[in-house]
């Protein structure tokens, strides 16, 4: 696949002044600069300490998901279900609380119960049946959302006002004045830094996702890699859905969707800001940041619904352009 | 050498390729059984016309595939042509009954809209060097955001005659939905399987590097894959109003979901083993008489999205057992 | 410089000189071929022969120099031009649509096409009547590429160049890699049917037993320059060839055969997967180096898939070491000692775009690790260790392994394997791609590695972790050049259409006798003398 995308080269090759090659390495960094400024500059109350807190805040959840992501990212694949492991996460716990009363902790262990099964679902689809990421996924996404429709009988969503406490506080309690959603998105995050870009197991992982059958001729048990890692990222992307729903209460059905592009996003913006072009936990936590600053500063300037959606839309679309464009200019070296 | 080694062997893998076929054959074999009206001229002609939107994305989606390989990561794949026929559904829609506007101004600007998002496709793949996959993803998203901003996520209700009249007119006893289509579909043939640009396409999605040394432009067949494929959206959402009376946010979803089933059904149905546009319509007639089917005996309307699911995979995987793996 | 111009020249590459940053890659160099003539172009890797093509085809624009063909200096070079000028390329890689037919394959890029789009039928019988008039082959117009023999999608990529009728010069780049010996000469006889129409015609090849055959004069190529056009006799003589390659005398290219160890290390019987062979006997003692030879489809790619767990066997068993194996991955197959170094280096030997020191220690990570972190410079000490050991140039084992030449690319995966302490090395055209020079300390490393040599140790004193080194390890070589295997290995078994017939001592072959027993009795003739005494 890396020798595949070699075809597009010759463009690339005019971009080769000294300004050229200074954007190539810091273009992305500038971006990220420049819609900071501009934000300060024009949405009030954006550049205030409450509201940068709000923002890492917002971004815990998505930051949960985009590590999910980068694993199976980082695997030479694509996870196309997060979504629907964040809302099997939510239901599984509110169901857990709600019709089985559950203490608390059970039910986040239900929630994440509740991951694991889209995670093996996909793991059996990619390891055992030899289907692509991407097939695997989306089919796990359809038959996920179907689920959820029909046992919410059409997508009403299932609240649970009477929550205890202790769950509500994994959304909305503090640890010394923390919230404990950064906490939580914390630990994960010092967890998969640790995993994939420190342990013998992430240098594996990345040496699969380069070029899988040079690591299985080098003797790594690549089955063993993908389907962990299809697990692992299911149970990841589910304790957001527990934030979630401990947040609001509830279960709304197909909520996790709007996650998707968002996770795709970060992971490879994060990818375009390292110098070999792969996706990391560091260039993740990056592109979630700058993705929760995009939301945040158009919410702050007071657009209409729809067209703030659009917007975001639109701005994704140029934002993952410029971190592609940028990542295939650094790899490209003659 | 080793052919007639192999020929000794029972082939397997041909056999597989058969499977989803087979399997197809069976379920609309036991939905006919259970719920015999469903082999009636009319629900036949049901089917048909259920089937027009998805039949024309789906031609849209197979040019995309042709062109680009049947690997859906590195290959061709567009996610965004659902997209794009439901904005340009939107935008007739909200031309016709909110502004007045002529049938043909109006189509004729949801015809610009989706090509433009076929255009922003074709420069992320071919200019940025995006995977498709990736790139359409991400069009997909931006289109439903616009189109959210056209509708402000409500309903626009269609009574305009020719919309109507797409339906409910009839010509040699067969709706005239149906008989464009057709006609559409031949269009597509001849340029897809007839014509040097078609061979050409057929030769960039085979073999890319072969395609490159023998003069071919390649660049520029793959970006005129996903104009094309947009075009066909924007044609398909006629189809869309027609069959739903008006345009509703969030059909794209299940539209999605068919289209992919059906083109990658369709290249079980084919000799070479590959997407077709044959394959690809057959697969979407097929597909929505399953939901017919489905409904006609009682199924619950929300299972069927489950049971898409789990045929797309089961496709897939045989697909993949069937090619083989390294 | 030699000038041999006896013909007025057809093509006339004068001076042609291209440099690429940190390498000339072209210094002054000048190729000129006549009609008529096959033209043998030959070099080591990185002496600048593909170079050069590239610059005939107009990939590449040269910094310097002239090309004139047919009296006609060519200013404005491009793909375009250059087609238009007569001039054909037969690639390497089969570059062919597995589900076209054979006529649209011919005619992939210049469909004849009528009113009614292209015309199918026309362009099928164009393309049976150019294969057997002009390439003396019958072939069905309507059979799928992939259902072809490798020959057979050889002779339709030539047919595709040649179908206008318009070529003047015709490249062959490295045509008969994928060959079994019985093709080739299926091949030859095309060649030479296109010299006989009047056609120039280039031939690259790493293969001088084909160069010598096939070829009426041949360029040598060296550091970028011609040093040499032959002619006649000297064309003819390998040696000769050689001796210009390398700019020096190879008298050896192998080491001097040791002794074989006595203790069976791993015996496989009755081993089959079906329908590659079946029925194989195996067996390989320590310190002995095993050749596998057999023509492409004779099993032998798929013997050594089985042995590493890459594919799996129907039936038969395994023991290694005395102790019954069974190797369904390929994980299973390091964890106990068998390790391989595979055919295709670029896509599975190595992960390209890792470092040198990554792609050492990628198989023995444990060993440099505490607690499962990746302790960097235990690590890094290591493979700087191995790379000096093994000579891995440039020795900084922090450079990038895409960048490295090819013979350096197979010795990081040497030094991978030799971190591992491995006993069975499993080893799949181990000097493919590689330059002469690289090829003798690869094949010296192979004897030290079956001989628990000395070269492994001494670089690494102190660092206990690399065991094998004294232990003598069994090597399994599978080749497609019979005389790499007469010249390194003790004993080599010949599979032929799946089956095992000859498992012979080296002594009791000869190059003669091995090449009959490959292709089944069907001898092709050589000239090409064996390096090894």
């Amino acid at each position: 696949m890396a020798e595949s995308g070699q075809l597009t080269s010759s463009t690339g090759a005019t971009f080769n002044t000294l300004a050229g090659s200074f954007f190539r390495q810091f273009g992305f960094l500038l971006i990220i600069a420049a819609v900071f400024g501009f934000f300060s500059f024009y949405a009030t109350n954006f550049l205030t300490g409450s509201n940068l807190l709000n923002i890492v805040e917002g971004s815990s959840i998505l930051l949960i998901l985009a590590l999910g992501m980068t694993y199976i990212v980082a695997l030479g694949g694509i996870d196309l279900s997060v979504g629907i492991a964040f809302d099997f996460g939510a239901a599984f716990a509110i169901v857990a609380l709600k019709n089985y009363d559950l203490v608390w902790y059970l039910a986040v262990l239900a929630g994440i119960g509740g991951g694991l099964l889209v995670g093996l679902l996909n793991a059996f689809l990619v390891v055992r049946l030899s289907v692509s990421p991407f097939m695997a996924t989306l089919g796990t996404f359809f038959i996920g959302s179907s689920v959820q429709r029909i046992f919410t009988n059409g997508g009403g969503p299932i609240s649970h006002r009477r929550a205890p406490q202790e769950f509500r506080n994994l959304a909305i309690g503090n640890v010394s004045g923390i919230p404990t959603e950064i906490i939580i998105a914390a630990v994960v995050l010092l967890i998969y830094y640790l995993f994939l870009e420190k342990s013998i197991f992430g240098k594996r992982i990345h040496a699969i996702g380069m070029q899988r059958e040079a690591a299985l001729v080098a003797g790594i048990n690549v089955k063993k890699y993908l389907f962990w890692g299809f697990v692992v990222a299911g149970a990841t992307c589910a304790i957001g859905g527990i934030i979630g729903s401990a947040n609001l209460r509830m279960f709304s059905p197909l909520a996790g969707y709007s996650y998707l592009l968002d996770a795709i996003a970060a992971v490879f913006i994060g990818a375009s800001l390292n110098r070999s072009g792969r996706p990391s936990v560091t260039g993740t936590l990056i592109g979630v940041l700058f993705l929760g600053m995009i939301a945040n500063g158009l919410n702050l300037m007071g657009l209409n619904f729809n067209t703030k959606d659009a917007l975001e839309g639109i701005i994704l679309v140029v934002v993952l352009m410029l971190a592609v464009y940028q990542q295939k200019a650094m790899t490209h070296r003659q | 050498m080793n052919n007639n080694t192999q020929s000794m062997a029972f082939d397997w893998r041909g056999f597989t390729g058969y499977l989803p076929f087979l399997v197809f054959i069976l379920m609309l074999g036991y939905l006919g059984y259970s719920a015999p009206n469903l082999l009636t001229a009319e629900s036949i002609d049901l089917i048909l016309r259920q089937s027009v939107p998805t039949v024309v994305v789906c031609l849209g989606l197979a040019v995309v595939v042709i062109a680009g390989g049947d690997d859906v990561v590195s290959g061709g794949i567009d996610l965004s042509i659902p997209a794009a026929a439901v904005l340009a559904a939107a935008i007739i829609a909200d031309q016709l009954t909110n502004h007045g506007t002529a049938f043909v101004p109006a189509l004729s600007m949801a015809m610009c809209a989706a090509m433009l998002v076929g255009v922003v496709n074709a420069f992320l793949v071919v200019r940025v060097g995006m995977t498709p996959l990736l790139a359409t993803l991400a069009t997909s998203v931006a289109t439903v955001g616009i189109t959210k901003v056209v509708t402000a996520s409500r309903r626009i209700n269609v009574d305009h005659p020719t919309i109507v009249g797409l339906r409910d007119n009839e010509l040699y006893g067969l709706s005239v939905g149906v008989l464009l289509t057709m006609v559409l579909v031949v269009i597509f043939y001849a340029a897809v399987h007839r014509s040097k640009w078609g061979m050409n396409l057929q030769a960039v999605g085979g073999n890319r590097d072969a395609a490159d040394i023998s003069g071919i432009p390649v660049r520029r067949m793959l970006a005129q894959s996903f104009v094309v494929a947009s075009m066909a959206g924007g044609l398909a959402s006629v189809f869309i109003l027609a069959r739903g009376s008006g345009s509703s946010p969030g059909s794209e979803e299940n539209l999605l979901l068919e289209m992919i089933l059906a083109t990658f059904l369709g290249a079980a149905f084919s000799p070479r083993r590959v997407v077709t546009l044959w394959g690809a319509v057959l697969g979407a007639v097929l597909v929505t008489a399953l939901s017919i089917g489905f409904k006609s005996i009682g199924v619950n309307v929300f299972w069927t999205g489950c049971i898409k699911g789990a045929l797309i995979l089961f496709v897939v995987a045989t697909a993949a057992l069937a090619t083989g793996k390294k | 410089m030699v000038d041999a111009l006896h013909a007025p020249s057809y093509l006339q590459m004068s001076a042609i000189s291209k440099a690429f940053p940190g390498v000339q890659a072209l210094d002054k160099a000048s190729l000129s071929v006549s009609s008529s003539e096959i033209h043998g172009l030959v070099g080591e890797n990185g002496a600048g022969k593909s170079t050069i093509i590239k610059v005939l085809a107009g990939v590449y624009s040269p910094d310097a120099g002239s090309i004139v063909i047919d009296n006609v200096e060519q200013d404005r070079h491009s793909p375009g031009s250059v087609h238009d000028a007569g001039v054909r390329f037969i690639h390497q890689e089969l570059n062919l649509v597995p589900h076209f037919t054979v006529a649209e394959s011919v005619f992939m890029g210049q469909e004849i096409s009528g009113p009614l789009g292209v015309r199918k039928r026309l362009m099928r019988k164009r393309a049976e009547e150019f294969l057997e008039l002009s390439l003396h082959y019958r072939l069905n117009g309507n059979k799928l590429i992939r259902d072809l023999g490798v020959a057979e999608r050889k002779l339709v990529q030539i047919a595709r160049a040649l179908i206008d009728n318009e070529a003047k010069v015709v490249v062959f780049d490295e045509p008969t890699g994928p060959l079994a010996s019985n093709e080739v000469e299926q091949l030859f006889s095309a060649i030479r049917a296109l010299r006989e129409r009047g056609i120039a015609i280039i031939y690259v090849s790493h293969y001088l037993g084909e160069i010598t055959d096939l070829c009426d004069r041949v360029t040598v190529f060296r550091n970028g320059q011609d040093v040499a056009v032959l002619a006649g006799a000297d064309a003819a003589n390998s040696q000769t060839i050689i001796q210009h390659m390398v700019g020096r005398d190879i008298t050896t290219l192998y080491p001097e055969r040791r002794k074989v160890g006595k203790k069976p290390m791993l015996e496989c019987s009755n081993l089959s997967c079906r329908p590659h062979f079946s029925g194989v006997n195996l067996q390989v003692n320590s310190s002995e180096i095993v050749g596998i030879a057999g023509l492409v489809g004779s099993g032998r790619e798929e013997l050594i898939d089985v042995l590493y767990g890459l594919k799996t066997a129907q039936s038969g068993t395994v023991t290694l070491d005395g102790q019954p194996l069974h190797v369904d991955s390929p994980h299973i197959a390091v964890k106990n000692g068998i390790v391989l170094v595979p055919r295709d280096r670029r896509n599975t030997g190595l992960v390209l775009d890792m470092s040198v020191a990554d792609n050492i220690n990628l198989a023995s990570l444990d060993e440099v690790s505490s607690y499962s972190i990746e302790r960097k410079k235990p690590g890094k000490i290591r493979a700087t260790a191995l790379a000096k050991k093994l000579d891995i140039r440039p020795d900084n084992v922090s450079a990038i392994v895409r960048f490295l030449s090819g013979g350096n690319q197979q010795k990081v995966v040497l030094a991978r394997w030799l971190a591992t302490g491995s006993k069975l090395f499993i080893m799949d055209e181990p000097t493919i791609g590689v330059d002469i020079g690289a090829k003798v300390e690869i094949y010296q490393l192979i004897s030290d590695l079956a001989h628990g040599g000395e070269s492994a140790d001494s670089a690494l004193e102190g660092s206990s972790e690399l065991a094998g080194d004294d232990n003598p390890a069994g090597v399994i070589i599978s080749s497609s050049d019979p005389t790499e295997l007469l010249g390194l290995c003790d004993r080599i078994i010949v599979l032929l259409r799946g089956e095992v017939i000859a498992d012979k001592p080296v002594e009791e072959l000869t190059l003669d006798s091995l090449l009959a027993l490959t292709t089944g009795g069907n001898v092709r003739t050589t000239d090409e003398p064996l390096h090894s005494q």
